[in-house]
């Protein structure tokens, strides 16, 4: 394996990424997001803040975003990493280059994985930096650090499930929907089950929604920072909408971790496997 | 002359359509136009020696190795323009060179130098900061050629290089490619322009219908596909027998006056250049130019694909 060649995809897939419009308008509305509501908070609902929340605010546009947007631009810089390539005959060229088809794929996943990285830590960034610009220093900062790295590994989740959509439909329009419609199907029918257990208190619903995709990249991240948290922050998060379903740090990484390595190992295969597509546009 | 490129009874079967079996070999240094009509497996071939796509049977093999197998290695030297590139529009010429010189492992010092080279060499130097988006159709076919030369390559394997490009720009191309050959490089090219193959190979491979239909001399070709050639003889004077003196040259089946000579008509397998040559010269009419008429390939070429469609 040939790193500069790694490191050379690498940049040309951040580059790439970035000047794809869809997935800028996707970064500029999650900037957006975090922070019009500390806008509207500091003039008009200040008020009704309770003073101990106040140096926790930060809170909510760090996980407001979770949820969401994060996930699709997850799925919206993956899915089209490798499907853009062969609709416009790109991939062709690369990869008639001396390139290993390890080196490619690492290089195009390591690109696209590094720009959703620096959309988190810009999440978190403008989010501290937007509650205290409004409500003043914010405090626990120090679990920041690890609350966005859970919320980059659990971004894996979409990313690396887009990613391998991209590969196998090799058409970047379709892959988005698909993987679109996965992430939309497995967040509302957490809602579902969500909703039946509390009214029938039938375990198995409960089952079915620990094992979603949804429900450990929703998660980790709040049970990452819960224990650090007073439980004024706790109760704003809650305010928000924003709770776990799972109830355990491993779990929620396990399952992460299962889903993203099954979906990158079909990946793997099937490019190996599989003719170089012809450019169709 | 060692073999660049070697099919072995390779078959591509896409389901509803079957490429091959194909069994050729490109020797070093050849200057090889692959032609036939859309869709008889020029692309597939070329797909097939750069390990893009895999063989259903029979195996390709590329500067001796399986590119599929050994990809980094066999594709080491080899530089690859398809046809009709679409290059990143968001990049510059530098950029995108830079980006498929960093592929090809040219270290940051070297990378620099051979972009501005090859920049120049494919006459994009003036545009070198331009976004490859507001480039015209034929400099971005310079760009997809360039991208191929970084290395540089000893294999060019190029899919309609001349499309999009100026006049100029060809004379210049030609030139281009015939100094990377005669440097010791190898160059396949796909084109639909006969007249083009015919002036910058040296041997052709013909595919029609997923089949070979012949691989050799262009030359070779011409005599085997054509039941007679055209000499075109070029005149100052036209003395009053010589018309009949050269009907009359073994191996000349008619000849007729033209404009500014005559047009010979010969029996495919003679050459009787030489004696009709002879023959102007010695009766005073000035001899101002003797070949094989230049539309010879294209009348071959139609010859050899009606010939194997029957």
């Amino acid at each position: 394996m040939n790193i500069g060649k790694v490191r050379t995809l690498a940049f040309y897939e951040l580059q790439r990424t970035v000047a794809r419009k869809k997935v800028l308008a996707l970064v500029i509305l999650t900037i957006l997001v975090d922070t019009i509501p500390y806008y509207f908070l500091s003039t008009a609902g200040s008020s009704s803040i309770p003073l101990a929340a106040r140096p926790y605010l930060w809170v909510v546009g760090v996980f407001l975003p979770q949820a969401f947007f994060l996930q699709f631009i997850a799925l919206f810089i993956s899915a089209g990493s490798m499907s853009e390539e062969y609709e416009q005959g790109t991939a062709e060229i690369l990869l008639s280059k001396p390139v290993s088809r390890d080196e490619y794929f690492l290089g195009k996943f390591s690109g696209g994985f590094s720009l959703l990285t620096l959309v988190v830590v810009l999440n978190a960034v403008l989010s501290v930096a937007s509650s205290t610009l409004t409500f003043g220093p914010q405090l626990s900062l120090e679990i920041l650090p690890s609350v966005v790295i859970s919320q980059v590994f659990s971004a894996l989740v979409f990313f690396c499930a887009a990613f391998m959509i991209g590969e196998l439909v090799r058409r970047s329009s379709l892959a988005y929907i698909i993987a679109s419609a996965v992430f939309f199907t497995s967040q509302i029918a957490g809602i579902i089950l969500g909703a039946i257990f509390r009214l029938t208190g039938n375990e198995f619903d409960h089952l079915l929604d620990l094992y979603l995709p949804t429900s450990p990249v929703n998660s980790l991240p709040l049970l990452v920072a819960r224990p650090s948290l007073p439980s004024g922050a706790t109760s704003v998060l809650q305010l928000g909408g924003i709770n776990a379903i799972e109830s355990s740090v491993a779990f929620s990484i396990g399952l992460i971790a299962v889903y993203a390595i099954v979906s990158l190992v079909i990946t793997r295969v099937y490019f190996g496997w599989a003719d170089v597509a012809k450019k169709i546009s | 002359m060692g073999e660049v490129v070697q099919f072995e009874e390779t078959v591509k079967d896409y389901g509803s359509k079957e490429i091959g079996p194909l069994t050729f070999s490109v020797g070093r240094g050849e200057i090889v136009g692959l032609l036939g009509p859309n869709g008889s497996g020029k692309s597939t071939s070329i797909r097939l020696m750069l390990g893009l796509i895999r063989p259903s049977l029979g195996r390709v093999m590329l500067m001796g190795l399986d590119p599929l197998r050994h990809h980094v290695k066999a594709l080491d030297k080899v530089g690859y323009s398809p046809e009709l590139a679409n290059l990143q529009a968001f990049m510059t010429p530098s950029e995108f060179l830079e980006l498929t010189g960093g592929l090809v492992g040219l270290g940051r010092g070297l990378l620099k130098e051979q972009v501005t080279k090859t920049l120049e060499d494919v006459g994009l130097s003036a545009y070198e900061n331009y976004k490859i988006g507001k480039l015209s159709k034929g400099m971005v076919q310079r760009l997809s050629v360039a991208q191929a030369m970084m290395g540089p390559p000893s294999l060019l394997v190029l899919d309609e290089p001349m499309i999009g490009i100026d006049p100029a720009g060809v004379v210049h191309f030609r030139s281009l490619f015939r100094r990377f050959v005669s440097d010791g490089g190898t160059i396949i090219m796909s084109s639909h322009i006969l007249s083009e193959v015919e002036t910058l190979c040296n041997s052709l491979a013909i595919i029609h219908s997923g089949k070979l239909v012949f691989r050799g001399e262009i030359e070779k070709f011409i005599q085997t596909a054509l039941k007679s050639r055209l000499i075109e003889v070029e005149l100052q004077t036209f003395p009053d027998d010589l018309l009949v003196e050269i009907q009359g040259v073994p191996g000349v089946t008619r000849a007729t006056r033209m404009e500014r000579g005559y047009l010979v008509e010969a029996a495919s397998g003679s050459d009787p250049r030489s004696e009709i040559a002879k023959l102007v010269v010695g009766s005073g009419a000035g001899l101002l130019s003797i070949g094989y008429s230049r539309g010879e390939l294209d009348e071959a070429y139609i010859a050899a694909i009606k010939g194997s469609e029957n």
